[in-house]
């Protein structure tokens, strides 16, 4: 008798739980809803400028100067770093709850369109007005904040006179100055981006012509990855382990004589090396005789796929005040950043000043980087080979055919 | 950088401040149900507990319970990047699940590392950990389980790492570990040694991450040895020193056996901590190697970076029966019992 009086309270507490538990979820999506219509609008910024180079300080004054001329929109931007911001908006997507607004690389529409988490905007700004944007299946989903976003080789003057021209001269100018705690050049051994440069230069693609079959198991990649061992491992000019943290520190520090990084990082160098600061082309692969092929993007506006009513006016009057002239001007003047509006963009002010015609004629060679989903595939293929070329694991041959394989297998899943 | 204003305070309670609201009421509201029914419908004798237990029991079945359902969900479906929702071709069905669970011991997890591989890294990394917390930690404790001057300082010095939010400690051990700036390596340097490659050498770096958690972890397992040690009667040793037990024998005949209680569900919480520890694995390994990643930094990737969601679902739930499987022969093996008050100890006496 006892053990049945006992039962029925506990499931009458269970019952109680369970029905408990629904209303709380309905109520927390049902909320942030029904906020939106009414009053003030307010969405969220992510970006993945960072703080280091100062730029992601300045989006938050620009939202600020932004905020201050329209009272009733409310921005609250966040830093994220460009992978984070990626599986980061994926995830927030999944749970219902993406911030508006996007400030990031081209590459991630790929992703994004993949999954339908972006609108097209194609109704939202004057394309004419602005370079190319990211196009795929007929639409347009970014809008253009800057253009280039390239490599390119950055040199202090005061242990560099000359740039070299060719990759036999930069190991040669290397060897002489690396000594002591000094490195003659350094860039980020992490990351692939700064290997399809060179992949570029020994003639290669990470793409056949259909633009997603990858070719990374090619001659050309070998050579590549033999090149950055051999700058490592045989002439030992760059540093054995170095992130992008470490190689920015370097440079800034006058410990490295040339760095390979990208437009995005002038104005900070400037300010720093002030007229100490040369730019240049990377050097001409002296086994080809062809000159490296640094990806170009630029950033850009992307919106989360269901802005709509008056958070999609608040958010394209901030993409519109970003992309005005005045704004746009201030980005070329304080980063170097080339813009995005063509009337700033062919201003005389670009080919007067040495680091911004640097960075011209390097965006000159540049490559438009993928935006496909299947760049995805290729990167995540390409990343963890080349750190085991680069921790002298995997001989360039193997690293090549490993990524090959991987960059498949990563496709089919896709799928 | 927006500095921390009061302002700021007032704002981000104001946006929290609905959702607490909400929560309060619907507490309220379950109580007075529970109330009704139990206390005044069918005067039950345990009317009162069930009412204290309700707020608990639902914060538990929203935050774990929900999670581990939606997550077995997910391993019935073929989600991933091309198939977020079910307009765009998500589907569920055992089919997808047998696909699954099948995919996760056949396909690689990672780029290039299958299952078996990078379990026997776990159970290295596990085995490495745990022994080095518990012979560590014993040691130390045993060492400040004696009168001495300044034991309190000493004590508190210990529980420095566990004090300092674990992210942060990460985050610093890994500006250590730089090889150009971190203190390892200018020491090395300046002994005339090869600086180490921590970050991209593999064997380094899954030293790298040994070293940060053997430094996290040995803390926790002192301070509860430590409170083992001191339960332990001291009138056992005066029993043993006069019938002329050395230190040695004292230590594998009385102290090893009744802190055997304490020590138990310490190692049992230490193997499932260790082997689901993913902050120290994934952030030390900057690099991605492969060679350092352990199921769960694994299983991270392959969700949000592959975007693998129904793999990475049935990965998850084979990682829990492992853990699962572990526990329970643990628990046969040391013959613990959990039983209110009472503690069984390996050699069967009851004490209480």
């Amino acid at each position: 008798m006892k053990r049945k009086s006992q039962f029925l309270p506990v499931a009458i507490f269970l019952v109680i739980l369970l029905l408990a538990g629904s209303p709380l979820f309905a109520g927390g999506t049902k909320e942030g809803e029904a906020a939106e219509p009414e009053g003030p609008v307010s969405f969220a910024l992510w970006t993945q400028e960072g703080e280091s180079e100062g730029v992601y300080q300045w989006i938050v004054s620009l939202t600020q100067e932004f905020m201050e001329k329209n009272p009733d929109i409310k921005i609250d931007t966040v830093q994220k770093d460009t992978e984070a911001l990626r599986e980061d908006f994926q995830t927030a997507s999944l749970a219902g709850e993406p911030p508006e607004l996007l400030w990031t690389v081209n590459d991630h529409a790929g992703p994004f369109t993949a999954a339908g988490l972006i609108q097209p905007v194609d109704n939202l700004y004057d394309k004419n007005k602005f370079v190319e944007s990211v196009v795929m299946e007929g639409k347009t989903w970014a809008v253009p904040i800057s253009s280039g976003n390239h490599l390119m080789l950055l040199y202090n003057k005061s242990l560099v006179q000359k740039p070299p021209e060719t990759t036999d001269e930069l190991i040669e100018m290397g060897k002489q100055l690396t000594k002591g705690d000094t490195y003659g050049l350094v860039y980020n051994q992490i990351e692939p981006f700064w290997l399809v440069p060179w992949l570029g230069g020994f003639g290669g693609k990470v793409f056949a012509d259909d633009g997603v079959t990858p070719t990374l198991n090619t001659p050309e990649m070998v050579n590549t990855l033999q090149f950055l061992y051999d700058l490592k491992f045989k002439h030992k000019i760059v540093p054995p382990e170095s992130d992008y943290g470490t190689m920015d520190t370097l440079f800034k520090e006058g410990k490295a004589a040339m760095i390979i990084n990208g437009d995005w990082s002038l104005g900070d160098y400037a300010s720093i090396l002030k007229d100490k600061l040369g730019v240049a082309k990377l050097p001409k692969v002296s086994q080809t005789g062809k000159y490296p092929a640094p990806y170009t993007s630029g950033k850009y506006f992307m919106i989360a796929e269901d802005v709509t009513g008056a958070q999609l006016t608040a958010v394209k009057k901030f993409m519109d005040f970003v992309t005005s002239e005045d704004v746009q001007q201030r980005m070329l003047k304080t980063f170097k950043r080339l813009p995005a509006l063509l009337t700033v963009l062919k201003s005389p002010e670009i080919t007067s000043d040495p680091i911004l015609k640097g960075s011209s004629e390097q965006l000159a060679y540049g490559t438009p980087m993928p935006s496909v989903v299947e760049m995805r595939a290729n990167w995540d293929a390409m990343k963890p080979e080349m750190n085991a070329v680069l921790a002298g694991s995997k001989t360039p041959k193997d690293a090549a055919l490993a990524m090959q394989k991987a960059a498949e297998a990563g496709i089919e899943a896709l799928k | 950088m927006q500095s921390l204003s009061p302002q700021l305070f007032a704002k981000s309670l104001g946006e929290v401040g609905t959702t607490i609201l909400f929560v309060l009421v619907a507490i309220i509201a379950i109580e007075f149900l529970l109330y009704y029914i139990l206390k005044v419908k069918l005067n039950h004798v345990y009317a009162l507990p069930f009412m204290l237990v309700a707020p608990a029991a639902i914060g538990l079945l929203l935050l774990v319970a929900y999670p581990i359902g939606y997550n077995a969900v997910l391993s019935f479906t073929n989600m991933s990047l091309r198939r977020f929702t079910v307009e765009r071709g998500l589907t569920y069905g055992i089919k997808n699940a047998v696909e699954n669970f099948v995919g996760v011991f056949t396909e690689p997890i990672l780029k290039q590392r299958h299952f078996f591989p990078i379990l026997f890294t776990t159970v290295l990394w596990t085995f490495i950990q745990v022994s080095s917390h518990v012979v560590l930690g014993m040691f130390l404790a045993i060492l400040l389980n004696r009168p001495m001057k300044l034991r309190g300082i000493y004590r508190t010095l210990l529980l420095f790492p566990w004090a300092i939010p674990q992210i942060i400690a990460v985050l610093a051990w890994r500006g250590e570990f730089n090889y150009e700036y971190g203190y390892p390596n200018v020491i090395l340097k300046s002994l005339g040694l090869e600086p180490i490659r921590w970050l991209s050498d593999p064997f380094w770096n899954f030293a790298a991450i040994n070293i940060t958690n053997i430094w996290l972890g040995v803390p926790f397992m002192t301070v509860v040895l430590l409170g083992g040690l001191q339960s332990i009667d001291r009138t056992y040793y005066e029993a043993s020193e006069i019938d002329g037990a050395g230190k040695i024998y004292q230590f594998s005949h009385i102290t090893l056996p009744l802190i055997q209680p304490v020590m138990t569900p310490a190692v049992i919480l230490g193997v499932i901590w260790t082997f689901n520890m993913f902050n120290i694995p994934f952030f030390i390994n900057q690099l991605e190697l492969e060679s350092s990643d352990i199921l769960v930094t694994a299983l991270f990737r392959a969700a949000f970076e592959y975007n693998r969601y129904g793999f990475a679902a049935a990965f998850a739930l084979v990682n829990f029966f492992i853990l699962l499987v572990f526990t329970l022969a643990y628990l046969k093996l040391t013959r613990f019992k959990f039983d209110v008050g009472t503690l069984v100890t390996a050699t069967g006496k009851k004490r209480r």
